[in-house]
């Protein structure tokens, strides 16, 4: 070593490269702890770049990038489920929630100016024919991205028209029905074709196996659980059933007061369709075995559920149909209790021996799960992996594949099968997930300041209970301009990582001083796994022990502030972008 | 209830200004404490915070570096009664008190009021201190009296109301000739006296600085008569209020509207300013003009006593890292009543003059100064090193830059480069403010920490070879413990390859720097 060359500690390495893209094992380390909402989201959503691109007003944009990422941002800024808002770093950082990530997803998409287009295709034609059985959101995804790679796509689909679940589960006063068309045709316009009314059967899956270059089967779980209530017969619907009658307008009117049983999404669909269905005054109650927290609902549901008085009782499983000298029917329910020291989702259920609850019923709709129909893989499948069968060709995804979950879910599950059939046709990967490093130009311009982080969120305006029972209305209205941009400023931008070059930095702290919030830090020495991702930081308190001055992007909120202020130029402001890198698959 | 949405940006010192800057500093006396609003607006009041917490530091506007001897008296006895006794001279010859407490501001003011000395304006985005050239009334090379047109500049601008809240901080100075002894490229505006057609003038350039940032500054115009140097440094400053950024506060000085805007556009406006307010632009010139006076020393201030057209001489006095015990002061003030013109001179190297010292004198007044504790030779040599006050009190510095000066200063008073001493100077800066303006020094120094395998080091970035035109370049970034070495291994090869009275800089440009890092490394 020359003189005066000094041995100094290696720098923090979160990437593998500096620009462009990166694959590495780090890379999507680094990316999942930067942006904790994408990497929630089953489909990867890239999150803080739409809600950024919707602070600017450029919903195409949003639009855009949702549809590229979970392919109905119409229906999903509806009825997803939301892991992302559990995950968002306001939950941490803030006392005032999440950002409300769905509500603005939805914001974005009924706000689009332009008609919106079909993505571009990735490959050429390949030349490859692929049926997927089922047009639910799993297999309509699943299709998407396959004729994106240039195979032939044919869904076939047994109802009469398109959307699986999404039309026949979910009622029309969450989810418009033209919303879903118009996301279907986005999928159609990019060459996929869509069989409606054709039933598959098992034989007709060997059928498709042996005349197809692969095989998908997305049909969903169409089976309902059962349970017997003595005395009930004649009285009792499976939930399934219910809300596709009433989804088709085949069912009209239900008898008297009703009990629905089950504590899931049809459960809650089922009440709220019975009540907008149901004879005036009646009652509509939901009785579920274990506790509000295992509830499907989100909270702005829970508050329609409240103001359409429907009556949730929890803790109580049901035991028989009594009917009372005047006539009148009854759901006699067993008490359950909690154990001790479980709480929520992880509640330890247990029944209260004697203790039973008497509720008024004229009809009983049971919703307490469904299955797949097994029939379908009658010839010859003993295993499945991920996805792939024992079968060669043979494919399964969504609810078929891992049981009823939420829509998101599935869409996630049919993209990703979508890469397995890709690799099995192709022979290889061809796709690969990466991560995308920009360079910003902007002065750590993010448009953030302090004060979003402390802002309010504001409610999701809903329809008068009144006018939620005409024409079977939506009732959650849509953000208006004001409450989206309040909500899109409050998010942290999480895609935009502060870094400082250890070798140009001179330790003044001046950033430390200009910091919003205890987010840069004196760090005597930094811990990293075997890929080299930082996971332990030991703080300094002296100047002699500082080795490096480390921006926690953990309490980050994106101001830009050290980025200004630093004398040496030494902090850079990178944008993540989570990429399917075509090249990175070759 | 939602807070409201707000989608301006301006800088929180903007808003601070906004909300009013005046302070009762006696109320805050009494509370005994200073919000973080209260100490930004403090500035406007030439007090700063110090390191050390509880501490301020008040700056003395002295326009254009000089001070009655009565003033510096009053100065040495409010330093003695509040200060802890220390008097700082400042690069931009002004006077500094450290250690100042909350409850006595108020009194330091009115004290220093009694003499005529001020505080106000001495920092936060106003016009600050206008400097010239130390030699201003008797230079033999000057074009003009540049004290008078500074002096003058000061009072029309920190009068003017309008020119209160400015985005940033505004440096003015003047130069007599184009020796540029009040180092006019490092400023938002510096004037420098020539003659043209006769008539002496100034030729200005704007946008130069120091700072985080470098700028040398641009041409505004080769000349202008010297009776419109007040107007065009008020033009300036409403060019540079109206199109300086409030939004980023550490890029709002005016160097960064010159280098966004250009030059030309810079210019324009300063005219129409000009205009708007009926000045006259008669015998302006854009171009560069022929300076037609007497050709002049590249390095003036080399000289010890220099002999002014009066016939009298200068002589200096030189402050190691321009601090001294009230004491000294008060003495070095009657020194200048009784040998002087009973005037203290302050330069931008951090130490004091006495001028019009008879020929005769000079002997003894020397005499009366080195036994006050001071030298009277070596101005502008390698031992006159220029260092800002670092960690001593400075909450920005990065490094205990007085550490440093006392090993340079050791170092290059050996005999071994006693040769040398007059062919370069030291700046050491503690953080890249560059207080002490590191760039444009022979061996410039700029203060950081380097890291170790675990923790770091203090450390310095050094550069060779600068100049007021031309920044240093970088030779590299040494650990404190080396830095003697370093400067050593430089000395002794200048030594080695110098050419006939060659400056330092002139020898780093002829060999090139790679030279210079190739013999330091031990590469060569």
């Amino acid at each position: 070593m020359a003189r005066f060359e000094y041995s100094k500690a290696a720098p923090p390495r979160e990437s593998s490269v500096t620009t462009g893209t990166g694959v590495t094992t780090l890379d999507l380390k680094t990316v999942a702890r930067a942006i904790p909402c994408q990497e929630a989201c089953p489909a990867k959503t890239n999150v803080p770049a739409y809600i950024e691109a919707i602070a600017r007003g450029a919903h195409d944009e949003a639009y855009r990038i949702n549809q590229q990422d979970n392919v109905f941002p119409g229906v999903l800024g509806r009825i997803c489920t939301r892991v992302c808002e559990d995950a968002c770093r306001h939950k941490w950082t803030n006392v005032e929630g999440p950002v409300q990530i769905c509500h603005l997803k939805r914001y974005a998409a009924d706000n689009i100016r332009e008609k919106q287009s079909a993505l571009p295709p990735w490959f050429d034609s390949s030349g490859k024919r692929v049926v997927v059985v089922g047009a639910g959101p799993a297999g309509l995804s699943a299709a998407r991205e396959l004729a994106r790679m240039g195979h032939a796509v044919t869904v076939v689909e047994r109802a009469p028209v398109a959307g699986g679940m999404l039309v026949d589960g979910i009622p029309a006063f969450r989810l418009p029905r033209d919303i879903i068309a118009a996301e279907i045709s986005l999928i159609e316009q990019g060459g996929v074709t869509i069989e409606t009314g054709r039933h598959v059967s098992a034989g007709d899956v060997a059928d498709f196996c042996d005349n197809y270059d692969a095989v998908l089967i997305a049909a969903g779980t169409t089976v309902t659980n059962q349970i017997s209530i003595p005395g009930a017969q004649g009285r009792m619907v499976s939930g399934l059933d219910f809300m596709r009658d009433y989804n088709r307008g085949e069912l009209t009117a239900v008898n008297g007061n009703v009990v629905v049983v089950g504590g899931g999404f049809t459960a809650v669909d089922c009440s709220r369709a019975a009540r907008r269905i149901g004879e005036p005054g009646a009652k509509v109650t939901i009785a579920y075995r274990r506790t509000e927290a295992s509830m499907a609902a989100d909270k702005n549901e829970f508050k329609a559920m409240a103001e359409e008085e429907i009556d949730i009782r929890t803790l109580l499983t049901p035991l028989r149909f009594e009917t009372d000298e005047t006539g009148a029917g009854h759901l006699v329910l067993q008490r359950n209790m909690v154990a001790d020291g479980t709480l929520g989702a992880k509640a330890v259920i247990a029944p209260i021996e004697g203790r039973e609850v008497r509720i008024p019923c004229d009809t009983i709709i049971t919703a307490i799960g469904q299955k797949r129909d097994a029939s379908l893989l009658t010839f010859g499948v003993d295993s499945e992996v991920d996805g792939r069968t024992s079968k060669p060709g043979l494919f399964v995804s969504g609810d078929f594949k891992g049981g009823s979950a939420d829509v998101v879910s599935a869409v996630a599950s049919g993209k990703d099968v979508a890469r397995l059939i890709d690799e099995y046709l192709m022979g290889k990967r061809r796709l690969m997930r990466g991560v995308r490093y920009v360079d910003t130009d902007c002065d750590g311009e993010t448009g953030r300041y302090r004060d979003h982080d402390i802002q309010w969120p504001l409610p999701m305006p809903m329809a008068d209970v009144a006018a939620r029972y005409r024409d079977n209305a939506e009732v959650e209205i849509g953000f208006t301009q004001l409450i989206a941009q309040n909500a899109a400023t409050r998010c942290y931008l999480c895609h935009y990582k502060f870094e400082i070059d250890q070798d140009k930095c001179i330790h003044c702290n001046w950033c430390i001083e200009a910091a919003p919030r205890d987010c840069i830090k004196k760090a005597a020495k930094i811990f990293y796994d075997d890929d080299g991702f930082p996971v332990k930081v030991f703080e300094a308190e002296r100047n002699q022990d500082a080795t490096f001055i480390y921006i926690d992007n953990d309490n980050c909120i994106r101001c830009g502030k050290c980025l200004r202020v630093c004398p040496t130029e030494a902090i850079k402001m990178r944008k993540l972008e989570t990429d399917d890198c075509v090249k990175c698959g070759e | 209830m939602p807070k409201k949405l707000t989608f301006q940006r301006r800088s929180e010192d903007e808003d601070i200004k906004a909300s009013g800057m005046y302070l009762d500093l006696d109320e805050l006396g009494k509370k005994g404490a200073m919000s973080a609003a209260d100490a930004s607006i403090a500035k406007w009041y030439g007090i700063y915070k110090s390191r050390q917490p509880g501490n301020h530091m008040a700056r003395i506007v002295i326009p254009g570096g000089v001070v009655t001897s009565e003033q510096a008296k009053n100065i040495a006895t409010v330093a003695e009664r509040y200060g802890q006794g220390i008097v700082n001279v400042t690069t931009r010859q002004a006077l500094q008190f450290h250690w100042l407490k909350v409850s006595n501001l108020s009194d330091v003011l009115r004290d220093l009021d009694e003499y005529g000395n001020s505080t106000k304006h001495g920092c936060g985005d106003v016009t600050r201190n206008v400097t010239a050239c130390p030699l201003a009334e008797t230079c033999p090379s000057r074009r003009l009296n540049a004290r008078k047109w500074a002096q003058k500049t000061s009072e029309v601008l920190g009068a003017a109301r309008d020119l209160d809240d400015l985005p940033r901080k505004f440096k003015i100075n003047y130069s007599g000739c184009s020796a540029d002894c009040a180092q006019p490229h490092i400023n938002c505006v510096g004037l420098s006296g020539v003659i043209h057609n006769g008539k002496p003038g100034f030729k200005v350039v704007i946008g130069g600085g120091m700072g985080w940032k470098a700028f040398v500054a641009q041409p505004l115009f080769g000349f202008i008569p010297e009776d419109s140097a007040v107007d065009v440094c008020r033009a300036v400053a409403i060019l540079f209020r109206e199109h300086g950024d409030r939004f980023n506060r550490a890029k709002s000085r005016l160097k960064f509207v010159v280098h966004r805007k250009g030059i030309d556009f810079c210019r324009e406006v300063v005219l129409e300013n000009l205009k708007a307010e009926g000045k006259s632009q008669d015998g302006f010139v854009v171009e560069s003009v022929l300076d037609e006076g007497a050709p002049f020393d590249e390095r003036p201030l080399l000289d010890d006593t220099p002999l002014g057209t009066d016939g009298l001489h200068t002589v200096r006095i030189i402050v190691p890292k321009g601090e001294l015990p009230f004491g000294r002061f008060y003495e070095l003030a009657k020194l200048a009543e009784q040998y002087g013109d009973q005037r203290l001179y302050t330069t931008n190297r951090q130490n004091l003059e006495i001028h019009g010292v008879a020929p005769h004198d000079v002997a003894e007044l020397s005499a009366a100064i080195n036994k006050a504790g001071y030298l009277t030779s070596g101005s502008f040599t390698l031992r006159d090193i220029v260092t800002c006050v670092g960690t001593t009190y400075c909450p920005k510095a990065v490094t205990e830059t007085r550490v440093l000066f006392d090993k340079i200063h050791r170092l290059v008073s050996s005999d071994r480069y006693a040769g040398i001493l007059s062919s370069g100077i030291i700046n050491i800066t503690g953080c890249p403010n560059s207080c002490s303006p590191y760039r444009i020094a022979d061996i410039g120094f700029r203060g950081m920490r380097i890291r170790e395998e675990e923790g770091s080091v203090e450390g310095y970035e050094v550069l060779l070879g600068g100049s007021q035109t031309s920044f240093g370049q970088k030779l590299g970034d040494f650990k404190l413990i080396d830095c003697e070495a370093v400067v050593s291994l430089v000395l002794d090869e200048f030594l080695r390859v110098r050419k006939d009275d060659e400056f330092l800089t002139q020898c780093v440009r002829r060999v090139g720097i790679e030279h210079f890092k190739g013999v330091v490394y031990g590469e060569v």
